[in-house]
């Protein structure tokens, strides 16, 4: 390490395809008799940076350029790159450091391709990247999606860009004419797009005769999960059909997958332009791809273009079933699934909901269609008027993947109304009477008894006539009357004379009748006062 | 310099297309991933019988690194989940005779993750790679992940306990997904 003139590289880069290194600088200084020699270190996520080790294919090089690729073996992980000058004892300082991560510059190269012109269309074999090589840098090669660019070669060609499988048909060209086209491999989720591959040029054939008893029109029809497949046919006579299915992810594999078609469960040998083929479907299957080989008398057959099925997007969702039940103004709304409540595929891939929509059904066809939308099974329907007919119906829909079913029938109620509402209040109000009567009777009665007593305690109708009054004491004395009459003789009352000694007695009557009053049981007269023997007295002078 | 402003040129004209794909038929993505990914588990478990007691010896810890499904932006963590499932779909298209296990339900379990994988590609839009650039290393870590598993295979030739082991791990990464899947 000596005094040094040498200048140090410059621009150092770093460049790498698929698994070659290739380190490129400039020196600027004089280069006679200059070698170059690098050095590397790299930084590993565990065990950390590591010492500066020399870098193998470029020690002592004298371009300004040179391959490091067997040096290199962990891809991910980032390195540091330096590089100096040397002529004879005399070393340069280090150039400035470049720091790389394998994985991040690397770039794709361009794949390998195989063109076959076939009827008019071309076939065309890609084979990735690295292919053949043990040490890859892409070690998933079934991530590459190859981008063809196509033309036909002709002035003002127009570049068409389309993404192909590894084997696949481009058929939406002109027969007898020229096309020129170039592959490139890109890796998606890196968003790395790789090197074109050299263009290539082809001619297609002519397309072969139209073969007659060829499926052409092929569709599929795909309702509640029952997927049918429907095709044409020009030549109705002798003709008989095999209906083959291709499993998705076959195509993305670089192997030749034309063996691996089979043929649908029942659609084998079939004379009928339709299939159905739900029975190799699931809703989480993926996808599939479905042809129709048609197969004359002659032992000759054709196959029909291919039909992808995305099985959940591709199938369309049947409108469910309504009943409706009615109480009070609350109108029941149940809602059968579509496919039926047994078929659970439905309800759990799509996540329905169900569009309601409601409305009165009267003569004047200006009524408005009400929406509610629910997620269950059942629904309500409230503020309902009264006596009026309804008609509702049903729509399934999944919002997920924007698609909805047909309405289901109109289901038309009628809410009570009329006949039942005078018939309560009819009801009511007999109740309300009878209730009314019911309390008010014994209530009236009970008033009239105690105003009865009332009015015979403090007013007395009933005065006793005024000759028994006369009697006084002597008759009202004893509480033991005589049954026993005395012999009554003609005899008359002068009612003048007793009036008079009537009301003189009066008073004394009453304070007598006062006195016997108390008198219990006896009815001797001994302990009458004076008075009493004169009304005594008084007494048998009437009589007699 | 010109290569570059072709190949940007070409990426426009690809994003175009992409993005007027995406506007399409997108918002079923959610709805139908959660459906798929549990369907996936299903048929993983279906393929083969219980794990083999002879195969914990040689079980090996690859440490699924769980920050890749972390970030807060729902767009990263849907190209993380892109790219785990192109992996997953590569393992097991190799060669699996020693394996043994049910054909169909490997066809079924293989078709349900290209479905998702295309539908990814189609709706998740993928900005200019200086978005991508903070997320790199977690994306790194993904991929050296995956090369873990295929080395070991590899190395192990892929026999019953390679593949009983990275049956076994693959699905452990699809319960990450899941869980994922759902807060999305």
């Amino acid at each position: 390490a000596g005094q040094t003139n040498l200048k140090s590289p410059q621009d150092i880069q770093v460049y790498v395809l698929n698994t070659n290194f290739t380190l490129r600088w400039n020196y600027t200084g004089n280069d006679t008799n200059v070698t170059f020699s690098a050095e590397y270190r790299f930084e590993d996520f565990e065990t950390g940076e590591t010492e500066w080790k020399e870098l193998a294919g470029c020690q002592n090089v004298t371009r300004t350029e040179c391959d490091f690729s067997s040096a290199i073996t962990k891809y991910y992980d980032k390195h540091h790159v330096r590089i100096r000058a040397e002529r004879r004892e005399e070393v340069s300082p280090w150039s400035s450091i470049v720091e790389m991560t394998p994985y991040d510059i690397a770039q794709i190269s361009p794949p390998g391709i195989e063109l076959q012109s076939i009827n008019g269309a071309i076939k065309i074999k890609v084979s990735p990247p690295e292919a053949n090589q043990v040490q890859k840098m892409w070690i998933d090669c079934l991530s590459f999606k190859y981008n063809l660019v196509i033309w036909e070669n002709s002035s003002n060609a127009e570049f068409r860009n389309r993404s192909i499988f590894p084997i696949d048909i481009i058929d939406d060209l002109a027969p007898d004419t020229t096309y020129c086209l170039k592959v490139q491999a890109i890796y998606p989720t890196d968003s790395k797009e790789g090197l074109f591959s050299p263009i290539r040029c082809v001619k297609t054939t002519h397309k072969a005769v139209n073969v007659l008893f060829c499926a052409t029109n092929v569709s599929v029809i795909a309702l509640n999960m029952k997927f049918h497949l429907h095709w044409n046919n020009k030549y109705k006579q002798h003709v008989s059909y095999n209906v083959q299915y291709l499993i998705g992810y076959l195509k993305k594999l670089y192997d030749d997958y034309s063996m691996k078609w089979l043929n649908v469960p029942g659609c084998e040998n079939i004379t009928d332009t339709q299939c159905n083929f739900s029975s190799i479907i699931t809703a989480t299957s993926g996808f599939f791809y479905l042809r129709v080989q048609a197969m004359s008398e002659y032992n000759k057959s054709c196959l029909s273009n291919e039909v992808k099925v995305d099985p959940l997007v591709t199938n369309e969702i049947g409108p469910p079933a309504v009943k409706v039940d009615i109480s009070d103004v609350l109108l029941h709304i149940q809602i059968s699934p579509p496919g039926g409540s047994e078929n659970e595929v439905m309800r759990d891939h799509y996540d329905l909901s169900y569009r309601v929509l409601y409305w009165k059904n009267s003569s004047d066809n200006e009524e408005e269609i009400k929406t509610k939308e629910v997620k269950q099974t059942i629904g309500t329907i409230s503020d309902l008027a009264p006596a009026t007919l309804y008609c509702v119906k049903v729509q399934a829909f999944s919002k997920a993947y924007n698609k909805s079913s047909h309405f289901s029938k109109e289901e038309c109620i009628k809410t009570p109304g009329d006949k039942i509402l005078p018939l309560i209040i009819l009801a009511t109000f007999v109740t309300a009477l009878f209730a009314v009567l019911l309390v008010a009777t014994p209530l009236g009665f009970a008033l009239y008894q105690a105003y009865n007593k009332i009015k015979y305690v403090f007013f007395p109708s009933c005065q006793p006539p005024l000759n028994i009054e006369g009697f006084g004491g002597q008759l009202f004395n004893s509480p033991f009357l005589s049954t026993t009459e005395e012999p009554i003789e003609n005899c008359s009352i002068i009612e003048t004379i007793i009036t008079e000694e009537a009301n003189q007695i009066d008073f004394k009557d009453y304070k007598h009748s006062k006195q016997s009053s108390r008198d219990s049981g006896n009815y001797s007269n001994d302990d009458d006062t004076s008075g009493s023997k004169v009304s005594e007295e008084t007494l048998e002078k009437e009589i007699v | 310099i010109m290569n570059a402003f072709g190949l940007i040129q070409i990426g426009l004209i690809l994003l175009c297309t992409t993005t007027t794909t995406s506007s399409l038929q997108c918002n079923h993505l959610p709805l139908q991933q959660r459906k798929v990914i549990e369907n996936s588990l299903q048929l993983l478990d279906r393929m083969g019988k219980k794990f083999p007691q002879q195969c914990l010896r040689e079980k090996k810890s690859f440490r699924f690194p769980e920050q890749v499904l972390k970030p807060r932006q729902k767009e990263t963590v849907k190209i993380a989940i892109e790219e785990i499932f192109q992996h997953i779909f590569y393992i097991f298209s190799k060669n699996l005779t020693l394996a043994a296990w049910d054909g169909t339900a490997l066809e079924q379990f293989q078709n349900g993750l290209y479905q998702q994988i295309e539908q990814l590609e189609a709706c998740v839009i993928k900005k200019q790679t200086h978005y991508f650039r903070s997320k790199e290393v977690n994306r790194l870590k993904l991929k050296k992940y995956f090369q873990k598993i295929d080395c070991f295979l590899k190395d192990k030739q892929h026999n019953l306990c390679s593949w009983e082991i990275s049956r076994a791990e693959m699905r452990r990464c699809l319960q990450l997904v899941d869980k994922v899947t759902r807060k999305l």
